[in-house]
């Protein structure tokens, strides 16, 4: 969104997000947009994403003017998920496969439908050029009828006869096989949508709980990885009331409730040679096979770019420094963006005196385009809110239930108070330091608006997956709504000079200060 | 007998068993109610000093309502992060998902001129909206204030125990919605085991204070006659909004009522019994 900001992108496809209240810094995500050229957005609503540029905050202040953004939206009604076919994939590599319930009303589509028929019109637009370029453009393989034509693919088939594959075991390096992710590899195994299966496991069956035929987990449906670690060196079971897989002496092969992660055949007291390779040099009694040495690791000296043991920093904005390591207040290796317009404070630094904290509620979905939406749910949580202590609320004069205003170094919102003892002000060496709790379900469009805690906190992430630091900032409160007009939005101001390096992953990180 | 419909011969009555001790605040009872029923919101309005409760009452449109309590010590919390009194606290931000108590001495049936509340083959008490004339007589005859008029139609309205659902054979949409088995349904009858048995499960665990409210009681303590809606509470009833007492305003039945007292007194005797054969296995 940086690279949109400073000039550098100049279109996006936003489907099923809403990076105008839904991602950190929602200020800055809004003016990035401002600079599209053109902008496609796909959702169930008519979100903020699609709207910034007639009611946004800035365009409500008068800091930017509709006329002046030149970015062409485009907004796409989106099929639901009940209105569409496909698979979820859980954090548990869980592939459960979901029919379609209904047919989408009026000109919804599936995201599916919609890129199938965007590279079909993208090809007839290419056809017949023979300019080297276009070549992949023109000759993509591209000849889905459905989800599950996907998901075959996916899978990996023999390109002779187009068979799909039984597993990753089944590829080959020479061209005579095609798959579209190995670790996904039989989940169409015997032409059937293994994700599809739905039979639950039979509670009275010894490991039934195990139900290995709902869905299909990756890789090669196994439920548990490392599960050699369910037995002792000897192969046999730690617990007889815990067993899961463990080596059968007499077929001379490991076994069990789920399909074992280990070289099956491989016994409990195998021991390579000493000039033994890879899987071969990993012992029958080292259950971590996707690790060099076949074990656990407590100390992983590679692999993560910060670490390799967990210490304490503070938040990149924090009220006090750091009373581990004086000297370092915040992760070194934390990836963070410096540049005017994603400005942080100094710990300590007076005029932020309060910590803020984002959070969900049980009503609402994310930034709220599923949920604020749906008088159901609207009706439970209606309106923004803060939730503050009764002290804070004291001394700043915010009543229960009345307006309050929060700002931070990037921007300025209102919400209702909710005054509760939950929240419990925090005494950090001399200092008491109070804790605003923000929920992030709202944004200022549809039938219930409300402000973004995402216009509050920063462009942060953590060093190793970008995680956004939005569970800890600084900020100031006060009784009242937010002031409005020109001007009043803290934080942006003009790109800094030249180019701005690209900072989006963690390998092209600038060194930190 | 009366006119008074306190049972319906050959009914199998059936209610709810609401455990507070279980629910998580999370409103799926709230949502699915008005889903099923095909109830409107009913305005989006942000209210104060009710915590998470937006929705604040059970009215016409809302016939399931998740009540939250939160019961931190009022007063100068101390400016200190304490973390085993934070826990403290969130342990008691008690939630109660409230509903029609379908009583046993049903005070909107009581009042109903037109016949439009009746008691059903599951001895659960609903409303006929087509029968209904919008007299308002159920509003204050009910000592929960369950009953409400609609605004727009005048029509009185509030939970039917999913009467449709039941006569197909299908558990209410409340009870199904639960993801915590908060709200149970069940027969009556197996319903008033379940929840004694929690109770001693409760107390077995140390929580002295879970009581059941609108079952298990005396006769001279009973609650409208006993509530085919009935609560397991670990507060006093009032901090959920609910009468210590509660009866139907109609005396009409003073004769009938002392009958059911009868059994109702025999039954306790049994249940005061039981609690000895209980309490000397301790």
């Amino acid at each position: 969104m940086l690279r949109a900001f400073d000039g550098g992108l100049d279109g996006l496809f936003a489907m099923g997000q809403n990076p105008a209240v839904g991602s950190e810094h929602s200020g800055l995500q809004r003016r990035a947009l401002s600079h599209l050229k053109w902008l496609v957005v796909r959702d169930l609503a008519e979100i903020e994403t699609a709207t910034f540029w007639k009611d946004g905050p800035e365009v409500r202040s008068g800091e930017l003017r509709t006329e002046d953004i030149a970015t062409e939206v485009f907004l796409m009604p989106a099929a639901s998920y009940v209105e569409k076919e496909g698979c979820f994939t859980n954090t548990e590599r869980l592939l459960q496969w979901r029919d379609k319930a209904l047919d989408p009303p009026g000109d919804c589509r599936s995201e599916l439908w919609f890129m199938d028929e965007l590279y079909k019109r993208v090809r007839a637009h290419y056809a017949g050029s023979e300019r080297e370029r276009d070549w992949p453009i023109v000759n993509l393989k591209w000849d889905y009828e459905g989800a599950e034509d996907v998901l075959r693919e996916i899978n990996g088939y023999t390109v002779a006869d187009g068979e799909p594959v039984p597993g990753f075991a089944q590829l080959e390096s020479d061209g005579s096989t095609a798959c579209g992710c190995w670790i996904y590899s039989g989940v169409f195994a015997g032409g059937v949508n293994q994700a599809r299966r739905r039979e639950p496991g039979d509670l009275s069956a010894p490991g039934g709980w195990v139900a290995p035929e709902w869905g299909w987990a990756w890789p090669a449906n196994r439920r548990a990885l490392y599960s050699r670690a369910s037995a002792d060196p000897d192969g046999r079971p730690w617990s007889e009331r815990k067993r899961y897989v463990w080596w059968d002496e007499g077929e001379r092969r490991w076994t069990g409730y789920d399909v074992p992660d280990f070289p099956v055949d491989k016994r409990p007291d195998y021991e390579g040679p000493d000039d033994a390779q890879g899987m071969d040099a990993i012992s029958g009694g080292d259950p971590f096979i996707m690790q060099a040495d076949g074990r656990g690791w407590l100390f992983s000296p590679s692999g993560l770019l910060d670490g390799p043991l967990p210490t304490h920093y503070e938040p990149l904005e924090s009220p006090v420094g750091n009373a581990l390591y004086p000297e370092i207040a915040e992760n070194p290796a934390a990836l963070r963006w410096d540049r005017p317009d994603n400005p942080h404070a100094d710990p300590g630094d007076p005029s932020w005196p309060c910590v803020a904290t984002t959070f969900r509620l049980t009503e609402h979905h994310t930034a709220g385009g599923m949920s604020r939406w749906l008088p159901w749910l609207a009706e439970l949580q209606p309106e923004m809110f803060a939730e503050i202590d009764p002290v804070l609320a004291r001394e700043r004069g915010i009543e229960d239930g009345s307006w309050m205003t929060i700002a931070s170094p990037r921007g300025e919102i209102e919400a209702r108070a909710k005054v509760t003892d939950r929240i419990r002000p925090l005494r950090l060496g001399e200092r008491i330091v109070h804790q605003v709790g923000l929920p992030w379900h709202w944004g200022f469009g549809g039938p219930h608006p409300g402000d973004s805690a995402n216009d509050l906190d920063m462009l942060a992430g953590d060093p190793n997956v970008s995680i956004q630091e939005s569970k800890a900032f600084v900020c100031q409160v006060r009784a009242g709504r937010r002031a409005t007009g020109p001007g009043v939005l803290a934080g942006v101001h003009a790109p800094p000079p030249g180019v701005a390096p690209n900072r989006d992953h963690p390998a092209e990180r600038r060194p930190h200060r | 007998m009366t006119e008074r419909a306190i049972e319906r011969e050959g009914a199998q009555r059936m209610g709810f068993f609401t455990d507070t001790t279980t629910c998580i605040g999370c409103k799926a009872c709230e949502v699915a109610c008005k889903q099923w029923n095909d109830l409107p919101s009913d305005g989006a309005e942000f209210r104060k000093g009710a915590s998470y409760d937006h929705t604040g009452e059970l009215n016409a449109r809302t016939w399931r309502h998740v009540r939250f309590v939160e019961l931190a010590e009022r007063g100068e919390p101390a400016p200190t992060v304490d973390v085993g009194a934070a826990v403290a606290a969130f342990d008691s931000w008690v939630f109660m998902s409230d509903v029609c108590k379908h009583c046993t001495n049903a005070g909107c049936l009581d009042a109903c001129p037109t016949g439009a509340l009746i008691r059903t083959e599951f001895d659960t008490v609903v409303l006929q909206p087509d029968v209904c004339n919008g007299c308002g007589y159920c509003i204050p005859a009910c000592p929960f204030g369950v009953v409400d008029r609609d605004r727009i139609d005048g029509r009185a309205a509030k939970c039917t125990l999913c009467y449709d659902r039941l006569e197909d054979g299908l558990e209410p949409a409340c009870a199904k919605a639960c993801p915590t088995d908060s709200i149970q349904f069940g027969p009556y009858d197996e319903l008033l085991d379940v929840a004694a048995r929690r109770v001693g499960t409760l107390h077995g665990r140390g929580v002295d204070g879970a009581y059941l409210y609108g079952a298990h009681d005396a006769p001279e303590d009973e609650i409208a006659g006993g509530l085919g809606a009935f609560f397991l509470l670990t507060e006093p009833p009032e901090r959920y909004g609910l009468p210590a007492a509660a009866d139907s305003p109609i005396q009409q039945n003073v004769i009938p009522a002392t009958l059911s007292a009868v059994g109702a007194g025999l039954l306790a005797a049994a249940g005061v019994a039981a609690s000895f054969l209980w309490s000397r296995h301790r």
